[in-house]
């Protein structure tokens, strides 16, 4: 979230797409209900009226995965009814930019200019902008690559800056607020309902509701989970709602945001720390072979030529130091070399992962806390692949599915010669440590009781498994001994393996002195200082006390709330740098006077910054001598990126403004231009896909969780009260597909495509509706995901198995959320 | 006495059952243990009923209105604490009565000797009994809580703030102006229920979608037959309960709140639920009330 849970009260305007958040963030529903005390409206968008769309003020049906075409006929709407809040997209957004003269769309192939049809991908050169001036990097005292020249730090050249050509009129027909404004008059209204399913008068209605907040002093806040996010095109859904917020003026103040719910799967806590397979902790790049060879190339590749990012080597550096320790020295490149490089032919992301243990790549699978026999895409693949494996490892908290997948009803035990073996893992009441909220709040949970029997703590279990490798690497030595020989792990407090100790490397520390860090503003790129999270350096700085997290950031109970927005500044510690609202330069015109008074986040008074919120800009400078200086407002909202603007568009990823396509198993064709799925799609040609068509598997389905359950129900299905109070599963289907069938509720139904299939109950329920699709009436279903057959209360089968097994290329997200099946009674 | 009240507004509700498990948890109610004990509901409502084990539940019903718009009415069936309970009226033993310091009907289920006249005089058939000598459970208000100066385990937990708790007066002015906005939006039905009553009750609602989409019966009744029983009640149960028998105990039945009739079967000494036949407790006639409880 770029705001957070408290501050959803401060909104005029909510809009639920993409999520259930009462039913999968329930703690949303208190703040959300403040806000409409306070005469707020409510929007719900979604497949099916979820309990969110009983409590909200508008409900409008949608057909899933058609999320881009209901955003680009908002912002046709916006920009056509002058509803964009301009002086914001004028100064804070790259609106006025020149893009090149040769980027396209063409219509008629569904493609933007620059794409190869061999390499399956996009040359991105056309999508950037025109240079007004190159700007070469500033390495005097006072310049933004002063610190290049220390000694200590490695040599790089520094990119020079490619100012862009603007035309802050937006008039020019090659600035990206034309560029943006064309591309987007094919969404219009009729066009949108037609293929999203809903009708225009309801659309109208969401459309003006949620716009009205391009008024500057409203906010309108949107918040999305994984509805929007599970798509081959995810990453772009996320776009388009963020330029809708960028055109309303709804990014960086209170009541606003790009707000995605993330829950107990620790969504946030895995992101901050990189379980993405390109990531490196703090959303930093790791090194590939192909595109960082050496530590120079990644720093002249992944440092900004303007902006905050300029400093990025510090972090990365920082962090080295705490993967090696003292062994990482400014002549070893601070041990860049032995870090794992990602090779450019083995895509390791959690799809190709099974199609590399079907082909016999991968002999061994460690699992921690996931359950993928259970909740991967094309599940009952996913299985068949691992009964090729040599070993498993699963560290769990109950024999889950994956830990018996030999179990499996499709699969004969006596064929199978995997070794598993199942750890068993304390419960998170077991254990003491950090924990991350969806709001960035980083806050300490004490343990409440030992692990149960023989449970053991996942820090424990790591440390463990380091002990054992490394004595075996000592005494018989093994491949690759180097990044696993002289890596630190000293991570002990009184010869225990510690998240007291944990908390402390990630907030960083000079490596002289060991002093904790107040603010990664002080990290270095000479190995002066130790970081393995810069992102969350400030958090547990408190040179009296560190053993005491009670008396760190982390352990802030303060209920002060000054400024009344409840930003809640001494309770617990959002990163970055406690920063409650991320962005907030943008709160304030361009004089620094806030867009509304009330919600005050920061504001220059004339002579210096007065502030509610740690201001998300440069607010004053620190000489040497220490004096410091207030810096005047300027139009550098967006100090994260090079241009400090936020972009509109975007010369990378797989689109530089989000276009509708079709999912990839859709219920109809995509009218909107002449491409059915995006060409980026990832894994599509995997032969285990089995993709159906439209006329086998007529039924659209979207699948979804529960409020009493959580995720594969591991935990949930082996809790008696909440087995109770949901105890069985079910599929969700209109009375109208219900009669064409001869559906009665609760009868039995298998549910079926060329993947798998599952027996359910039927729940016939008048909450979700055919929709009328490019003139043809489709019939949408819900089942949530939440059984699988291991467990001792509540069992059922598997509807992952009937999930494609088709991907993003940004992040390789699943398309779980949109795909086709047919339905009969059992 | 302390007049207090639960508030509940189901257009505030997101029906996630919190409170359906907190009870549970608080008081230390089991749920079903067996592989697939429950079994499809058909609903998101479950379990379907209260039981011996389940003193709250919220109960979800769904329907399409004539403008195409959808009503999905979330209800918290628990037990109202009337303010003048007949449950207490016509308890031999003791075992319900009303908490002086809060208004709640208390339980004091050590007390109880298994008659079910509780559950035949409730107009909205909320006492249920269990055990193997079954005795009552229902909703205590919590005042093991509430002595403690905290809030029941289901206001304590609720999110949206769908539960509140306070000075019945207080929570009927909320409940009031609650029912004005949302009339002021168009929920035409929405109505405030557990002022006048029964005389008033300690759990008021907020009715978005009316009473016929909560389960609550308009206007319930005590039946006569609770003054009779309240002046058998020093007689012992056993004749009480043939009185109960003898007169064809009817009482009202709502959507939502579904009762059980009880019949005292005089040869075999045994109390039957009418509805399923089953023997729900024998009654030894050697034993008289003073000494069981």
């Amino acid at each position: 979230m770029t705001n957070h849970w408290c501050d959803l009260q401060n909104a005029d305007v909510f809009l639920t797409c993409g999520s259930n958040n009462v039913e999968n963030h329930p703690i949303s529903s208190k703040w959300v209900q403040k806000a409409l005390d306070k005469g707020a409206t409510w929007i719900v968008v979604d497949p099916r009226y979820t309990r969110s769309a009983a409590c909200a003020d508008i409900y409008c049906p949608i057909r899933a995965g058609t999320d881009i075409a209901f955003y680009g006929g908002m912002f046709n709407y916006i920009v056509k009814n002058g509803l964009m809040q301009k002086e914001y997209v004028a100064n804070y957004t790259n609106a006025s930019y020149l893009i090149d003269p040769d980027f396209s769309f063409d219509v008629n192939t569904g493609l933007f200019s620059g794409w190869d049809e061999g390499k399956k991908a996009y040359a991105t050169t056309t999508w950037g902008y025109q240079t007004a001036e190159v700007v070469g990097p500033d390495t005097s005292a006072t310049g933004a690559f002063s610190w290049t020249t220390a000694d200590g730090v490695p040599e790089f050249t520094p990119p020079s800056n490619k100012v862009a050509k603007k035309d802050p009129t937006l008039e020019d027909p090659q600035c990206v607020f034309q560029v943006f404004k064309r591309h987007y008059e094919r969404y219009d209204l009729d066009t949108v309902c037609s293929i999203c399913g809903m009708d225009r008068e309801t659309l109208e209605l969401v459309y003006k509701t949620y716009c009205a907040t391009g008024s500057p002093e409203k906010s309108g806040t949107i918040m999305y989970a994984l509805g929007q996010t599970q798509h081959h095109y995810g990453t772009q859904n996320t776009r388009a709602l963020t330029l809708v917020q960028l055109l309303l003026g709804n990014v960086g103040v209170a009541g606003g945001g790009v707000n995605a719910l993330r829950g107990e799967p620790n969504v946030q806590g895995a992101t901050d720390l990189a379980m993405l397979v390109y990531d490196f902790p703090g959303y930093m790049k790791w090194p590939t072979v192909q595109k960082y060879p050496s530590l120079r190339t990644w720093m002249e590749t992944e440092t900004a030529s303007d902006g905050y990012y300029t400093n990025k080597p510090k972090f990365f550096i920082s962090a080295l130091k705490e993967w090696f320790g003292e062994n990482a020295t400014s002549e070893n490149d601070f041990g860049y070399d032995w870090l794992p490089k990602i090779g450019s032919n083995t895509d390791l992301s959690i799809i190709p992962t099974f199609e590399h243990m079907d082909t016999g790549l991968i002999k061994g699978y460690w699992l921690w806390g996931q359950n993928p026999a259970h909740s991967a895409p094309n599940a009952k693949f996913a299985r068949q692949a691992m009964s090729k494996l040599d070993w498993m490892v699963c560290v769990d908290i109950t024999e889950t599915e994956t830990a018996s997948f030999w179990k499996a009803p499709d699969l004969d035990p006596a064929a199978i010669g995997t070794e598993v073996y199942l750890l068993p893992a304390a419960l998170i009441y077991e254990k003491f440590g950090t924990v991350v909220n969806s709001g960035r709040w980083l806050q300490w949970r004490n343990k409440a009781v030992e692990p149960f029997g023989q449970c053991k703590t996942d820090l424990e279990i790591c440390d463990l498994l380091w002990k054992e490798i490394v004595g075996l690497y000592k005494a018989e030595g093994g491949a690759n001994p180097d990044p696993i020989l002289n890596m630190k792990w000293d991570y002990h407090i009184d010869g225990k393996i510690d998240a007291r100790s944990v908390a402390m490397a990630l907030n960083g520390y000079t490596t002289a002195d060991k002093k904790l860090l107040g603010t990664f503003g002080d990290l270095k790129a000479d190995g002066s200082t130790s970081c393995a999270l810069w992102i969350y350096a400030g958090f547990y700085a408190n040179n009296d006390a560190p053993l005491d997290p009670a008396q760190q950031r982390i352990g802030g109970r303060g209920t002060e709330d000054k400024g009344g927005l409840g930003l809640y500044q001494d309770w617990a510690y959002a990163w970055p740098l406690n920063r409650r609202i991320v962005y907030n330069r943008a709160s304030a015109d361009t004089e620094g006077r806030p867009w509304n008074a009330n919600r005050m986040l920061v504001a220059w008074d004339g002579e210096k910054w007065d502030t509610n919120d740690v201001p998300d800009f440069v607010a004053s400078t620190k000489a040497g001598d220490g004096t410091v200086t207030p810096v005047p407002p300027n139009n550098k909202a967006y100090f994260m990126n090079w241009e400090q603007n936020a972009r509109l568009m975007v010369p990378s990823l797989d689109m530089p403004l989000p276009e509708h396509y079709e999912p990839f198993e859709s219920p109809t064709e995509n009218i909107l231009n002449g491409r059915q799925n995006s060409p980026c799609i990832k894994f599509a040609e995997h032969k285990s896909v089995q993709r159906g068509s439209k006329e086998d598997y007529p039924i659209a389905v979207t699948t979804y969780t529960l409020v009493e359950h959580w995720q594969s129900g591991s935990q949930t299905r082996n809790t008696p009260v909440l087995v109770e109070a949901m105890p069985a599963q079910f599929v969700e289907i209109s009375e109208e597909l219900a009669e064409e069938r001869g559906i009665k509720n609760g009868d039995r139904v298998r549910v079926f495509n060329n993947r798998g299939s599952a027996v359910l109950n039927a729940f016939v329920t008048c909450r979700l509706r055919p929709l009328a699709v490019n003139g043809k009436t489709v019939h949408q279903i819900g089942i949530p995901h939440h059984w699988g057959w291991a467990g001792s209360l509540s069992t059922g089968d598997l509807v992952n198995d009937l999930a494609p097994n088709v991907g993003d290329p940004n992040c390789f997200v699943p398309e779980y959320k949109a795909f086709l099946v047919d339905i009969e009674k059992v | 006495m302390t007049d207090s009240a639960i508030l509940y507004d189901s257009s505030r509700c997101s029906a996630c059952k919190g409170c359906q498990s907190a009870c549970k948890c608080w008081n230390g109610l089991p749920s079903p243990l067996g592989k697939e004990a429950g079994g499809c509901t058909g609903s998101y409502q479950s379990p379907l009923e209260l039981n011996g084990d389940t003193r709250l539940l919220i109960s979800f019903n769904e329907k399409r209105n004539e403008k195409g718009g959808i009503e999905w009415a979330f209800a918290r069936r628990s037990c109202m604490h009337c303010v003048n309970p007949a449950c207490a009226a016509v308890c031999p033993s003791g075992t319900l009565h009303v908490d002086e310091a809060s208004g709640m009907v208390a339980v004091s289920d050590e007390k109880c000797i298994g008659c079910q006249y509780c559950a035949s005089a409730c107009p909205f058939g909320v006492p249920h009994h269990y055990g193997p000598e079954p005795t009552v459970n229902k909703c205590t208000g919590c005042v093991d809580r509430i002595e403690q100066g905290r809030v029941p385990a289901c206001v304590k937990t609720c999110q949206p703030g769908a539960l509140n708790f306070g000075d019945r007066a207080e929570m009927l002015a909320i409940a009031h102006e609650r029912v004005a906005l949302l009339k002021s939006k168009g929920f035409d039905k929405a109505v405030v229920y557990g002022e006048d009553e029964l005389d008033g009750l300690h759990v008021v609602s907020v009715a978005k979608y009316g009473l016929d989409a909560a389960g609550l019966p308009e206007n319930p009744q005590v039946n006569d037959i609770v003054d009779w029983l309240g002046i058998m009640k020093p007689l012992t149960g056993i004749g009480a309960g043939a009185i109960l028998a003898g007169l064809g105990l009817s009482f009202l039945t709502g959507v939502g709140y579904k009762r059980h009739t009880l019949h005292y079967d005089e040869v075999a000494h045994d109390v039957v639920d009418m509805d399923t036949g089953e023997v729900l407790q024998h009654i030894d006639v050697d034993i008289d009330v003073e000494r069981k409880a």
